[in-house]
């Protein structure tokens, strides 16, 4: 499996996304309204050595995405680290629409006339046929779209829908999902999911290999279910060979000091991790403990 | 068929059902050995991933049928009355999303029949079930800010920010629909678990917005005979708010608290050195008083709840922290919001 990226850059201080306060939450919507404001912290980034950038799918990252288009030469030896799809959006159309006609407005609109049109082709089949996979497939391909033309590493997919298909336990899904990203995307599959243990015991069942999994990984235990212990024990013995793992929410929202919350990452059998962080004092701070 | 499994039936497959099922799917002594749902479509594509489920049409032949122990329904508000009932008679345990009924004197009823049984019987409140609230109702109980005179409950979400057709069942009200069952019952519900249900009610207004048939925005004044008076004020037409939001203030003799998913805020006039808060201002975060969940989707709260259901049917737990019975206040309470309420259309 290729080797990703040991340090990655996400997201989630862009885009109004604080687990620890509504306010803070808040101010960071007002800082990043102007989209420039956002260029200018991958900027700083990637003076720091930030070579990797994990990026949702939501609205905003549209624009993000054809910015580093645009300035191709500027930014060419970037990775980026897709997640699909934006969970808001689906569960806000779904609990108004149904989820039927939920699928149909996801697909079938915000696309251009051309794309409709191919999609419209494919899409009555999918729907008529009740076929899953192809219409997995569909919603795949639409969220991936904003992406096309940067240099992916990895696609993942978002944590509320890895872990509610786990739930399920249908390795069908499992498998399709990897191998679709694989064939078509040329690219490594990858799970965001709050249940890391159960994700890789499952995975191991159904016997999936080459995925890389995404999973919150800090001292506290905080959103790792069932327990911090059973992370421990599994990610000690995890081949790397099999399923890379990125450590996400390293710091717990804020809860622990970074020198502590690096070292203890540091220690972990652990090939990722992935933050976030709006300042160049942080970013800085960041690289530099987790280069140790 | 493992005999040592709870069977468990799923009545209901939209947004819930589908939660619940990949919840309780994951419960090592839990076997789902059927689902209903009135969408051939959905049922076609559970079965073609599970060729052992059953699936229905019929919730009376998913029971009868496929003989669940326990069923969790899911269903819009209007069917829970006589899923419930056909339950009862069946002798099968009964979790059922919230709210409990449209409609007080089917609560009634249904809280008095399992009353006299000894069925399991739980309505979905997950807010019940936070670790952040729970410590909050735990320091009030505990009088850390005196007696409680005020409070002032909250949410917010973007569920309804453009104008609705009317077709879907949350636009009817006596399907259950609308800000005042599907939303505020939430906070009406944390109220009577916070501080037991309210004597009156008074001051109930309502705002139509963006839907056609229901109200979206609503505020209540909820009053005790003992002197609490509290206020509620529940908005899901607010573009603000990314994801839902609860929050709660109390105001007491001796300080007060606020409280949402993410923290809590107390204040307090002394210092309280048993349990180590300073006079003035004390912050804890979410992380401070986290508890694992067995299996995360979509917040612990709901992985909680539902795993209390399957416990207090295996008598590995005793307490149940919203059966009937307690889910029955809040349609009392709401019952008295409607008979006396002023709608303002917008």
């Amino acid at each position: 499996m290729n080797q990703i990226d040991k340090i990655v850059f996400g997201d989630n201080q862009f885009f109004g996304i604080n687990h620890m306060s509504q306010e803070k939450a808040q101010q960071l919507s007002e800082q990043f309204y102007k989209i420039q404001n956002i260029f200018n912290v991958y900027d700083i980034a990637i003076d720091c050595g930030i070579k990797a950038i994990m990026l949702n799918s939501n609205q905003r990252a549209i624009d993000i995405c054809d910015y580093f288009r645009k300035n191709e030469s500027k930014y060419s030896d970037l990775n980026w680290y897709p997640s699909i799809p934006y969970p808001h959006k689906y569960a806000n159309i779904i609990s108004e629409k149904g989820i039927f006609p939920a699928i149909n407005e996801l697909l079938f609109s915000n696309n251009t006339a051309s794309g409709v049109l191919g999609m419209i082709a494919k899409g009555s089949s999918a729907i008529f046929t009740k076929d899953v996979i192809k219409l997995m497939q569909m919603l795949i391909d639409a969220e991936v779209k904003m992406f096309k033309g940067l240099n992916i590493k990895v696609i993942f997919l978002q944590n509320v829908v890895t872990d509610l298909l786990l739930g399920f336990g249908i390795k069908e899904v499992f498998e399709e999902y990897c191998s679709y990203i694989e064939n078509k995307y040329k690219v490594i599959p990858g799970l965001i999911t709050l249940n890391l243990p159960y994700c890789i015991t499952k995975l191991k069942e159904w016997n999936i290999k080459n995925v890389v999994i995404c999973s919150s990984i800090n001292k506290i235990g905080f959103t790792m279910s069932p327990n911090i212990a059973s992370y421990e024990e599994i990610i000690l013995n995890n081949n790397p060979n099999e399923y890379q793992i990125m450590a996400m929410s390293t710091l717990a929202s804020g809860a622990i000091p970074p020198i502590e919350a690096y070292e203890y990452i540091n220690n972990q059998n652990i090939q990722s991790v992935v933050f976030g962080a709006s300042s160049k004092k942080h970013i800085e701070e960041t690289v530099r403990l987790l280069k140790g | 068929m493992d005999k040592n499994k709870i069977k468990i039936g799923i009545i209901g497959f939209g947004r819930m059902g589908i939660t619940h099922y990949s919840i309780i799917n994951s419960h090592p002594n839990v076997e789902i050995v059927s689902v209903a749902d009135t969408s051939k479509t959905i049922l076609s594509i559970l079965k073609k991933f599970n060729k052992e489920l059953n699936v229905y049409t019929d919730y009376k032949e998913l029971i009868d049928e496929s003989k669940p122990d326990a069923i969790i329904i899911s269903t819009p508000p209007n069917l829970h009355y006589p899923i419930i009932k056909y339950a009862y008679e069946r002798g099968v345990h009964v979790f059922c999303e919230k709210p409990f009924t449209a409609n007080k004197q089917q609560a009634e009823e249904l809280t008095n029949l399992f009353a006299n049984s000894n069925l399991v019987n739980q309505i979905g409140f997950a807010a019940r079930y936070g670790d952040v609230l729970n410590k909050a109702k735990e320091l009030i109980d505990q009088k850390v800010i005196g007696d409680a005179i005020r409070f002032k409950g909250e949410m917010f979400s973007c569920a309804i920010i453009k104008k609705t057709s009317g077709t879907n069942w949350r636009d009817n009200e006596e399907n259950g629909g609308g800000v005042v069952y599907e939303m505020s019952s939430h906070m009406i519900d944390l109220i009577n678990y916070f501080f037991g249900e309210p004597d009156n009610v008074a001051g109930t207004v309502r705002n139509k917005v963006f839907s056609k048939n229901v109200d979206d925005l609503v505020s209540t004044t909820l009053i005790y005979n003992n002197g609490l008076v509290g206020t509620l004020y529940i908005n899901w037409s607010d573009e603000s708010y990314r994801k839902p939001m609860i929050s709660l203030e109390v105001f007491g003799s001796k300080g007060k608290i606020i409280a949402d998913f993410y923290g809590y805020k107390i204040f307090l006039s002394k210092e309280n050195k048993e349990l180590n808060l300073r006079k003035g201002w004390n912050t804890f975060y979410l992380t401070d008083v986290y508890k694992p969940t067995p299996f995360y989707v979509r917040g612990g709260e709901f992985t909680n709840q539902l795993y209390n259901f399957v416990e207090l049917i295996l008598g590995n737990q005793k307490t149940n922290l919203c059966d009937f019975a307690e889910a029955l206040k809040t349609e009392r309470i709401i019952d008295l919001m409607f008979k006396n309420s002023i709608t303002i259309n917008n």
